[in-house]
């Protein structure tokens, strides 16, 4: 049993900083989860409070059922690929790969045998006699990799393992990390900033700011359904659209113009659509909203278009070959089902847009 | 284009030299003639007062073979290599250690560890003379609370020698710490991270990980440090002036004292020649077997 | 949310203190080994400041007297009138000072034309200044105590023998300071010197308002070097001095030494008050001191 628990976890730093706010998260044995978040938002403090490299201030930390708080990072049983790689310079690969078993007196014929495996499985049993200096950025990364796997521990730890490959290895390795968690379905826990990573890899996803868990799901809950502004406006790219509007009687206002009605309560609301579910119109007719364009951006299979509705910047997805001069006026139509609603003061999403339906 | 580029460099290699000259000019004196004026004194007989210097071929470098004094002397400053190299490396490499941490008041206790580099030979030799004085020297007065008797220390012409490796290894113990707390704090703390979590203990870690990534510094310690030891002087002038009985006369000591004391500067320059190749035949030697050892 | 009862009060530590320690003490445990240690390395000169102030009688007494029964400070006034102290302060300054001074000037010419200016012979120039690196003093000695000499006879009596002349003359530059600035001085880009060309600054224009104000920290870093070994220097002025009013402090402490050998106190009172120039400025330009070590050893 893996399973990894954060119960009410607070890190607090000398000087007041608050690095995570009582975190509660629980992960499933077996299962892929991501943090994601921008930097300082406490996913890199998690992950270190969780391989022992630092203490809590508050809180307790379980895996397996056991709690882990008073134990040493080597007695956790746990596994982590640094961002850097980390793997011991003056060793050879092979011995990267056997430092960790031979810690724990595993016999020599054992370790042969796991590395040599593990070495198979990764394509780097031709690089068992090198030293890391000796290799690219793409080989030095599996060998990390390598030496997490070779140990067959509970948990896997990931703090941002492909941020520095270039884009091409780092889509190969996403889809190589994809096939192994399938392979071997070991509890893992990685953190990135990147939301691309994020929505592909990970069964459930944690967006994290401030300390605190702004939301958990899977990508669809994450994207379809998100909790607040910030989950909305981090996650998708380009981000969700959030203009200030206002209800009046169950009539969406934005400014002066009158848009459509919508079934949620009065009041001034963060008005949300993304740019995929917003068409653009070369006529402004009601129901839309005006907006006059800034500028455009042709990406091949589809257009990106930045217009200005009153002073808010709204970005929206338009077919391939769509063209306005800076400066035109063109009608944006929302999709019913894709519109979302959130407080203006606290950016939670409104309760009551249940009733819309997807 | 050319010409301009004549004109440019022309004008180049003046300012260049112009720069240079002041530089030049002093080290070509005070560090380039020297060199070629010592080597024919070696083969002169010179008193360093009269102009009176005859030639005598290498009979300086024939007496130095047959010299029981300067035979002793070399027998003499390699024990104090041998012991104050690796000494002087344990302690500092100990201490850095143990600085190596970010507790409260640290810089203190790194300030307290780097000052004795501040500390002029003369006055580590006074402060040892006091410090083992056979009648009222503290260290007897520890050694006679545990049962030992006071001992000679300095005036003993079989500790004396000792005395002074213990004497320079605390002076050099600042230098030492500084290199070695440089080079620890080199490794990357992911390396150890990493190491923590594959289950080594910090003891593992420190043997496994932290001690072959110093090779670098290790290498110039041993280079650096056995130069100077070679040319051991200051510290023994002011404690034992070259005794008791000859016991630490190194071959420094002994040069100078040829040279200056009893006024017989081709000898003292043949020994000086000796002792330069010397230092450059083991600092040759200690290059290579570095670059088959240390990972760089 | 409620806030859950902590399991066990932790110390806030820095980050990076990986520890699962289970010590309750309000301070890390490493003070305990720390200050043993800082306390044994530091015995020498503690014993020394506890002596310079015993009286003679409390001296030589075994076993010895741990503290003074009352702190005679009139050893040091004691000291400072039994040898021209006075003059050995002014000479170690007034040395070191133009060492220094000189040094600074002289190797950051030098160090800038190596690391910028292409002239001819340069190559061949550095590879035979760096040279004279690898020669002991001891080589060097005796000869340069005849050039000295004959400076003193043929140029000016204050650069010869026996005078505080001499022991600038032969340290004015050295090979060191050229090949610690050179190397500093390849740090900065060329740019900003290529671009004050363009303006029309000239070469020693670049090298004063340019190079140098962005060197500082290699300038004090070689200046705190040259500094201790010219303070401490003992072997050269050994050598060339035998007056007493030329001597600077470390030839003056052992002459000292010589006249008042079994007079402990007063020895050491002469000694503190020889050290405590050098500490002083050590403590307070450490940070160079220790960038002076770490740099050099660092690049082998």
């Amino acid at each position: 049993m893996a399973e990894i628990e954060f119960r009410d976890v607070t890190r607090r730093y000398a000087g007041g900083v608050l690095a995570l706010n009582g975190l509660n998260l629980t992960v499933a044995d077996g299962e892929f989860l991501i943090l994601v978040g921008p930097s300082g938002c406490g996913k890199s403090t998690a992950l270190r409070l969780l391989a022992g490299l630092d203490k809590p201030t508050s809180g307790e930390i379980r895996i397996g059922g056991k709690v882990v708080n008073g134990l040493a990072p080597g007695e956790r049983d746990i596994a982590m690929v640094f961002q850097n790689y980390a793997l011991y310079p003056h060793m050879s690969v092979y011995r990267n790969l056997a430092y960790g078993l031979r810690q724990r007196k595993t016999p020599r014929a054992e370790v042969d045998r796991r590395v040599r495996e593990t070495a198979e499985l990764l394509e780097i049993a031709a690089l068992l006699d090198r030293k890391p200096g000796q290799l690219s950025g793409g080989q030095r990364q599996r060998v990390a990799m390598g030496r997490a796997l070779v140990r067959e521990p509970q948990a896997f730890l990931l703090d941002e393992p492909l941020s520095n490959l270039d884009a091409k290895l780092r889509n190969q390795v996403r889809g190589d990390l994809k096939r192994l968690h399938r392979r071997l379905p070991v509890t893992s826990i990685y953190v990135t900033h990147d939301q691309v990573e994020a929505m592909t890899l990970g069964d459930r996803l944690c967006v994290m700011a401030g300390g605190e868990i702004q939301q958990i799901g899977t990508t669809d809950d994450i994207y379809n359904r998100p909790a607040n502004t910030f989950v909305a406006a981090f996650m998708g790219s380009p981000p969700m659209n959030l203009i200030p509007a206002e209800v009046r009687s169950g009539v969406l206002h934005v400014g002066e113009t009158v848009v459509t009605s919508v079934p949620t309560a009065q009041g001034p609301v963060t008005f949300g659509v993304r740019p995929e579910h917003l068409r653009v119109h070369s006529h402004y007719a009601q129901g839309m909203l005006p907006a006059r364009v800034d500028f455009v951006e042709p990406l091949g299979s589809h257009v990106l278009v930045t217009a200005l509705v009153d002073d808010a910047r709204v970005i929206v997805q338009a077919p391939a070959g769509t063209h306005y001069d800076p400066g035109t006026r063109i009608g944006l139509e929302p999709s019913p089902e894709r519109m979302y609603f959130f407080d203006r003061d606290t950016g939670d999403v409104r309760a009551d847009r249940e009733r819309i339906s997807l | 284009m050319p010409a301009l580029l004549r004109r440019l460099s022309r004008t180049d290699t003046v300012s260049g030299w112009a720069l240079v000259s002041p530089a030049a000019i002093l080290i070509g004196i005070f560090g380039l003639l020297p060199v070629l004026m010592s080597l024919q004194l070696s083969f002169q007989q010179s008193d360093l007062l009269t102009d009176e210097t005859p030639w005598v071929g290498f009979d300086n470098y024939k007496k130095l073979a047959d010299d029981p004094v300067f035979l002793e002397a070399i027998k003499h400053t390699i024990i104090y290599t041998a012991l104050f190299v690796p000494g002087t490396m344990l302690v500092g490499l100990f201490v850095a250690a143990a600085l190596n941490r970010s507790v409260r008041f640290i810089s203190v206790y790194r300030t307290a560890a780097y000052i004795t580099m501040a500390v002029s030979t003369i006055s580590q030799g006074i402060i040892f003379l006091w410090l083992t004085d056979r009648d009222y020297g503290l260290v007897n007065a520890a050694l006679n609370t545990v049962g030992i008797p006071s001992q000679g220390f300095l005036a003993s012409p079989s500790q004396a020698l000792y005395v002074i490796v213990a004497m320079t290894i605390w002076g050099w113990t600042g230098f030492s710490v500084i290199v070695y707390l440089a080079a620890l704090q080199g490794v990357p703390a992911e390396l150890h991270e990493a190491a923590a979590i594959d289950g080594a203990s910090a003891f593992t870690r420190f043997r496994t990980i932290t001690v072959p990534l110093l090779g670098p510094a290790n290498l110039f310690l041993i280079v650096w440090l056995t130069i100077n030891a070679l040319q051991l002087f200051d510290e023994v002038y002011v404690t034992t002036r070259g005794g008791p009985l000859r016991a630490t006369t190194v071959i420094v000591y002994y040069l100078w004292d040829r040279a200056f004391v009893q006024f017989d500067a081709g000898y003292a320059a043949a020994m000086a020649y000796a002792l330069f190749v010397v230092i450059l035949v083991i600092t040759a030697v200690q290059f290579r077997i570095a670059r088959r050892h240390v990972h760089s | 949310m409620s806030i859950d009862v902590p399991t066990r009060p932790t110390a806030v530590e820095p980050a990076g203190a990986e520890t699962t320690s289970r010590w309750r003490l309000p301070f890390s445990p490493w003070h305990l080994v720390l200050i043993p240690l800082t306390f044994i390395l530091l015995v020498p000169l503690l014993w020394m400041l506890v002596t310079s102030l015993e009286t003679e009688g409390e001296a030589n007494r075994f076993p010895p007297v741990l503290f003074p029964e009352s702190p005679r400070f009139s050893n040091y006034s004691e000291a400072w009138a039994s040898a021209p102290f006075g003059h050995f302060f002014m000479n170690s300054a007034l040395v070191t000072l133009v060492v220094l001074a000189s040094n600074l000037i002289v190797c950051s010419l030098a160090g800038y034309a190596f690391a910028r200016v292409r002239f001819l012979g340069r190559g061949a120039l550095f590879v035979t200044l760096m040279a004279t690196l690898m020669v002991p003093f001891q080589v060097t000695m005796i000869p340069v105590f005849l050039i000295v000499k004959w400076f003193g006879d043929n140029v000016w009596e204050g650069l010869g023998i026996d005078h505080i002349g001499a022991l600038m003359l032969p340290n004015l530059a050295t090979a060191f300071g050229i090949f610690f600035l050179r190397q500093f001085f390849m740090t900065v880009p060329v740019e900003l010197e290529e671009a004050a060309r363009v303006d029309g600054t000239s070469r020693i224009g670049v090298l004063f308002k340019i190079i140098l104000p962005l060197s500082l920290p290699a300038l004090s870093t070689l200046a705190a070097l040259t500094v201790l070994t010219s303070w401490n220097d003992f072997l050269w002025p050994l050598i060339v001095i035998t007056s007493q009013d030329q001597m600077t402090i470390p030839l003056g402490l052992s002459y000292f030494q010589g006249a008042h050998r079994v007079k402990w106190p007063l020895l050491m009172a002469a000694n503190v008050m020889s050290l405590l120039p050098m500490l002083l400025v050590f403590i307070g330009a450490q940070r160079y001191f220790v960038q002076s070590v770490a740099s050099t050893g660092l690049k082998g």
